[in-house]
């Protein structure tokens, strides 16, 4: 048994009953590797046989992060205290006596490794069971050529949902990656929502694409398309948008070509987001292609990033505020609420 | 009056073609199917408590419990009481046949569990349904529960060989039997850790509601598959509402819902049963105070002001904001 010590909910608006990406899975190993979920340290690192184990990054002996030591066979050892964990979290050894002491355990994190990502389940450990971990598999389908990034933040997750769910601002963020279709008044919002998920579309009727989508589809830049964008609040961690160009009397260019932007989205801490990008494209998918397009992304997701930054220091310097809402928040609001009574749910709150 | 753009924007719950992937009989008179996606793809995930649409055919939607566990996505189960006199749902559902197509809506939830460290979980006949993936989700977060469990007669309460590992936690009351559940000593002494979640026949709801009075607010949640009666002072009056997002002030006349209202100026406005059962419509609302009338929040939801069923509930002013 673990002694409960009744710490304030830290990320209270976040559910916590949910799978969150603490790390890709080329980024876990027999090295450990320290990350903050929730609030909460954990230390993620490979046993044996290959299966990624997530523990709370804290010696239960002494306040030593566990990532400060080595991994030994499936355990991980503490430096300075030299107390031993199993991958359950168990104490399983201390070097001052041969009793281990009575109890001693850290806590140890649900893991599911598909292949793209370590999903980490950051709340009651016991429902993990209850509830699957996102899908997607677009990252490890060869069909898909894929790139993308990853960093810190420094805003809360809701400031990051908020964002995409209305890429209206888009222009105003980068005007060069955003597409002429977004020049024009926006085509009606569909937003489908279920309990837990929310989606949103629009069909933009026939326009050019941005110069940099033209050459990597070799397209004449000024040659029109019909595009619809999506969006997708997967889970809580989870974004997922779409963008399609439906090609027509471009020959061999003919067909619909997409690209699918995967955002896995893990509050380190209440104003800190870790943010992992991928943008997957079912086409184009020569490495000159990749030369053009990562940049462009690069700078754009950056961009997004310091507007973000910057929203929250407002938000951090004077206070949030009830916000003037317009139909454009259709899908924002969908997900507040969807966020909202996932936490209604875990809490218990009324 | 000019429709601004703003008015293009379109809510509507998720629509999925599903097949019937198995038809089982886990009692008299009910059914039980299983629904999966043609193509195998994962469903919408959910929580326990939630319940979806079946579209049975035109103005024929019926809404049912998910009674299958939220860990697989891979289908959904419902369990359908045939109650030939009722309006013409049951009936369609029982003549399903393994391999049917229909389209279902959802999943959503007006009976969500929250999370305490002790439930009773009374349900009434096909009630079941919803409290099957509660007891689960209970038992999974090592809850202290406890089921009492009412039917007509033991071969009409639907699962109870799946009930049977939990045998010290469930309390099975027939009633040619034993008689109707004796809520005076089950909910006789409020327990202020425990909530209560309650599905079944009106009568056992009514029943259960006045057996909590003196639970504290917020203990008991009811699923209702029939609209509560509510008491009505007087004609309806007419008021205005501002729908924010839209940028429209419209005024809602007496003899009309505020869902129609919202409609016929050509907001998207969910809705579904329109009966203030279902919970679909639910809006938020900004500013004023609501007249609810509505099956689906309980006093304390009321209370709060800051939702409302536009379906059936109303102003007790003359104006509310809403966030749509």
């Amino acid at each position: 048994m673990t002694t409960s010590h009744a710490a304030p909910r830290r990320c209270p608006d976040v559910p916590h009953h949910a799978w969150y990406a603490a790390a890709t899975t080329e980024e876990v190993g027999r090295t450990p590797l320290a990350r903050r979920v929730l609030g909460t340290p954990v230390v993620l690192y490979r046993a044996a046989d290959g299966a990624a184990v997530a523990l709370e990054d804290r010696c239960a002996h002494r306040p030593v992060p566990l990532s400060d030591g080595r991994v030994e066979g499936d355990d991980i050892v503490a430096s300075y205290t030299g107390f031993r964990y199993a991958p359950d979290g168990r104490c399983v050894g201390v070097p001052t006596q041969v009793q281990v002491p009575f109890g001693a355990s850290v806590r140890s994190f649900p893991v599911r490794d598909d292949g793209s990502f370590v999903w980490v389940w950051a709340g009651d450990a016991r429902l993990a069971a209850l509830r699957p971990a996102p899908d997607t598999g677009w990252l490890r389908d060869p069909a898909w050529s894929t790139f993308g990034g990853a960093w810190e933040t420094k805003a809360s997750i809701g400031l990051l949902l908020d964002n995409f769910a209305d890429i209206t601002h888009v222009a105003h963020v980068d005007p060069d990656i955003a597409p002429p279709a977004l020049d024009a008044a926006p085509p009606p919002l569909q937003v489908t929502v279920t309990e837990t998920t929310m989606r949103f579309a629009r069909d933009y009727p026939p326009a050019p694409l941005a110069d940099w989508n033209a050459q990597v589809l070799e397209l004449p830049a000024d040659a029109a398309h019909a595009q619809r964008e999506e969006g997708e609040l997967v889970s809580p961690g989870l974004w997922v948008d779409r963008w399609h160009t439906t090609v027509s009397g471009h020959g061999q260019a003919d067909g619909v070509h997409t690209f699918v932007f995967t955002h896995a989205l893990t509050p380190v801490d209440e104003r800190t987001t870790r943010h992992v990008w991928r943008v997957s494209r079912s086409f184009a998918s020569s490495a000159a292609a990749e030369g053009t397009l990562a940049p462009i992304f690069e700078r754009y997701y950056g961009r997004v990033r310091e507007v973000l930054e910057t929203m929250q220091r407002v938000v951090d310097a004077d206070g949030p505020r009830p916000e003037v809402r317009v139909a454009a928040d259709a899908a924002a609001s969908a997900v507040r609420r969807i966020m909202e009574r996932l936490v209604a749910e875990e809490t218990g709150a009324r | 009056m000019t429709i601004t753009s703003s008015v293009g924007t379109v809510v509507t719950e998720l629509e999925t073609e599903v097949v019937v992937s198995a038809v089982r009989h886990p009692a008299d008179d009910v059914v039980e199917l299983t629904l999966a996606a043609p193509d195998g793809r994962p469903l919408a995930p959910w929580t326990p408590g939630a319940h979806i649409d079946l579209m049975l055919g035109e103005d024929l939607v019926r809404q049912y419990s998910l009674c299958s566990s939220p860990a697989d996505t891979s289908s959904y189960r419902v369990a359908v009481l045939r109650t030939p006199d009722s309006r013409g749902g049951s009936v369609a559902v029982h003549e399903l046949a393994e391999g049917a197509a229909l389209r279902i809506r959802g999943p959503r939830n007006n009976f969500a569990l929250l999370s305490a460290p002790r439930y009773v979980f009374i349900g009434g006949g096909i009630g079941i349904t919803p409290l099957l993936p509660m007891i689960e989700e209970a038992e999974t977060a090592g809850a202290d529960w406890h089921l009492f469990y009412g039917g007509r007669t033991r071969a009409s309460m639907a699962y109870l060989a799946e009930l049977e590992k939990y045998a010290g936690r469930v309390t099975l009351v027939p009633q040619d039997e034993q008689g109707l559940l004796d809520l005076g000593s089950i909910l006789g002494t409020p327990d202020a850790q425990a909530l209560v979640y309650c599905c079944g026949p009106e009568p056992l709801l009514a029943a259960v509601e006045g057996s909590c009075e003196s639970w504290r607010h917020g203990a008991l949640h009811l699923e209702r598959f029939a609209a509560k009666e509510v008491e009505r002072e007087g004609d309806d009056e007419s008021f205005e509402i501002v729908l924010q997002r839209s940028g429209l002030t419209l005024t809602v006349p007496p003899d009309q819902s505020v869902f129609q209202t919202m409609r016929d100026a050509g907001v998207s406005v969910l809705g579904s049963c329109l009966e203030g059962i279902c919970g679909t419509c639910e809006t938020g609302v900004l500013e004023g105070e609501v007249d609810h009338r509505d099956s689906v929040l309980d006093a304390d939801e009321q209370e709060e002001m800051d939702c409302m069923m536009v379906c059936v509930s109303r102003c007790r002013g003359a104006r509310l904001v809403l966030d749509a």
